[in-house]
């Protein structure tokens, strides 16, 4: 049974869209591995909505700007918090530096803590009306890849 | 190169092992919080008629006793730490063990709920210090240290329980087994003075003291400043072992499998009962190997004939392998970043088969680590709670022969939760997809907690400054 994370933060007044941008183009190339490892998420993506813009779309407005991590994952988030951020950490460290508030968690490795009430704070999957999820399916990510490891 | 560790400043059970027969561990509530700072001043300096703190500092001759001091967040929390102060630390310390959270967790559910514990430990928030004592042998040593300490105590601090623990012969545990075998190996701490190598990476000292760089490449710290070098965490648990059930699980479920009874207790611990490992010994006991050898194997390797990546000897859901995958794959990192040091004694008499009784026998004592969240509980809550935790791996015939995640089911047999309506345990043969794998079902808990505190272990600094603070 997968669990949603749907973390959304609150960029920095005044960041412009190509930072924004540049910081993902960074940091993409390290996602694919770094999820490989840890093994547990089933589908991860980056979301991006402009506050500015009425349907929210980012590239003609001027922001704010929301960017959002969108996870499905096996297990307990909490549990895996430390593994996360040693897997993860520098991914996050980039990402939380654009985000209001995100400097005082940062380098998350060092604040396990406030890394925690971070993304309680700002999961949006464990909020009303946000915590529900539809799967088709409640294989773990390991067993999918073990059913097609012939 | 590590910093190198002041043993001087640590108390010693969190470094050392004092192999001794009996201990005795009093579980403490304060009363007068000054006259609690006094009594920690005098087993820091060994003043006042009382026995000195052990550090882990080396000795010439060994002591006949040794006494070391835990608390409680409440503990600290009653000796003056402010709410932004133990925000700092370790969260699963913060909630404390009878927390509803923490006790799901880890498994303390049904009749091992905290509301069920015995000498005061259900009310987690009346427990503010666990005091260690161990002694060599000698009985009368026991008690009169014992008698020192209550003399000292009995008017800052409410004796809620004691709670002794004596060592069954040659390391043996109530379910038959050699214990003590395997510990981490820890950067910069004293050697064991039996040396029992293994073929693990070297665990670094900040997954076990606050302070020095750990396995995620950062130094653990909690304010104020004095608490923090040298010090750690430890879950104080009491486990009640039902030997009578466990032995009637071996000979009910045996036979289900197919196999000896010895040999489906070897299969569930990853041990056969006179310690030798499935892995260099998958077919029989055999007679105990030498120490260099007892723990020197691994579950994944090159040599397609030492493989075992399937559980073929060393079942994957076995306690042994739950407990430290060794270089098993597995979601997250691995198992460096999670190991426990174990401190824990025989409780009770040793069970007798030809006379079987219903007296409490069990395992008593301290689970040592640098974060009671990401070592304990996460050792106790994913690995030997859940089976979803190994990656996809298949060994040297490829997947025909079967993959590591079908190899494991259900909860450790040893500390899990274990309801019969889905307790299991597998036993893997090769064929694709784990089709041929044997499993047996349907047994219960074999473990009942009947008590647990998460304590604070103070650097000898930070016993200081706490009994200052205290008095102040």
């Amino acid at each position: 049974m997968a669990n949603p994370l749907t973390l959304l933060l609150p960029v920095i007044p005044g960041t412009g869209l190509q930072t924004i941008i540049d910081t993902l183009t960074k940091i993409n190339p390290q996602v694919e591995a770094a999820l490989n490892s840890v093994g547990t998420v089933h589908y991860a993506r980056f979301l991006l909505l402009d506050l500015s813009t009425p349907n929210l779309q980012p590239g003609a407005g001027s922001g704010p700007y929301v960017l959002g991590v969108v996870t499905e994952y096996d297990g307990d988030f909490n549990a895996y918090i430390q593994d996360f951020a040693a897997k993860l950490g520098t991914i996050f460290n980039e990402l939380l530096a654009l985000a209001v508030g995100g400097n005082a968690v940062i380098p998350v490795a060092d604040h396990i803590n406030e890394f925690i009430a971070y993304i309680q704070k700002n999961d949006a999957s464990q909020h009303l009306p946000n915590t529900g999820l539809y799967q088709a399916y409640t294989y773990t990510v390991q067993q999918i890849l073990a059913n097609g490891s012939d | 190169m590590a910093d190198p560790i002041d043993y001087a400043d640590v108390q010693g059970t969190v470094l050392r092992g004092y192999r001794v027969d009996l201990a005795r561990h009093f579980v403490l509530s304060v009363t007068d919080v000054a006259g609690v700072g006094s009594f920690i001043s005098h087993l820091i300096d060994g003043s006042g008629g009382l026995p000195r703190i052990t550090r882990a500092a080396h000795w010439t001759e060994k002591p006949e006793y040794f006494v070391n001091i835990g608390l409680t967040c409440a503990g600290v929390a009653k000796l003056g730490l402010t709410a932004a102060e133990l925000a700092t630390f370790d969260l699963a310390f913060q909630r404390g063990a009878t927390s509803d959270s923490s006790a799901s967790l880890v498994g303390d559910v049904g009749t091992s709920a905290p509301a069920n514990w015995i000498g005061g430990l259900a009310d987690g928030l009346a427990v503010h210090i666990v005091l260690n004592l161990w002694v060599r042998g000698d009985p009368a040593i026991l008690e009169k240290v014992t008698a020192q300490l209550r003399t000292a105590f009995k008017g800052c601090l409410t004796e809620l329980s004691a709670h002794d623990a004596q060592a069954l012969t040659d390391n043996f545990v109530h379910f038959g087994y050699h214990d003590n075998i395997a510990q981490p190996t820890v950067d910069g701490a004293p050697p064991r003075k039996h040396a029992i190598p293994d073929d693990q990476p070297i665990v670094p000292a900040g997954e076990f003291l606050l302070g020095y760089e750990n396995a995620y490449g950062v130094k653990p710290s909690v304010t104020p400043v004095q608490l923090s070098t040298n010090s750690s965490y430890a879950a104080f648990r009491i486990l009640e072992q039902d030997v009578a059930g466990f032995e009637q699980f071996l000979t009910t479920f045996a036979p289900k499998a197919g196999i000896d009874p010895e040999m489906l207790a070897a299969k569930v611990c990853g041990r056969w009962r006179n310690g030798n490992p499935l892995e260099l010994m998958p077919d029989a006991p055999g007679t105990t190997l030498p120490m260099d050898q007892l723990n020197n194997f691994t579950y994944v390797n090159t040599d397609p004939s030492k493989d075992d990546t399937l559980g073929l000897r060393c079942a994957i859901g076995s306690h042994i392998r739950r407990s430290n995958p060794r270089n098993q794959a597995v979601v997250g990192t691995d198992s460096t970043h999670h190991r426990i040091v174990r401190r824990a004694m025989p409780y009770g008499p040793a069970y007798d088969p030809t006379h079987p009784d219903s007296t409490p026998r069990g395992l008593i004592g301290y689970f040592i680590c640098g974060s009671l969240s990401n070592q304990f509980e996460f050792l106790q809550g994913q690995w030997n709670l859940t089976s979803a935790f190994v990656k996809s791996a298949t060994g040297p015939g490829g997947s025909g022969d079967g993959n590591a995640v079908f190899n494991i089911t259900g909860e450790d047999v040893f500390l899990g939760v274990n309801d019969p309506s889905y307790s299991s345990f597998t036993l893997a043969v090769l064929g694709p997809k784990g089709q041929n794998n044997k499993q047996i079902t349907g047994f219960p808990r074999f473990i009942t907690t009947r008590g647990g505190a998460y304590c604070f272990l103070p650097s000898i600094t930070g016993l200081r400054y706490l009994a200052t603070r205290a008095s102040s």
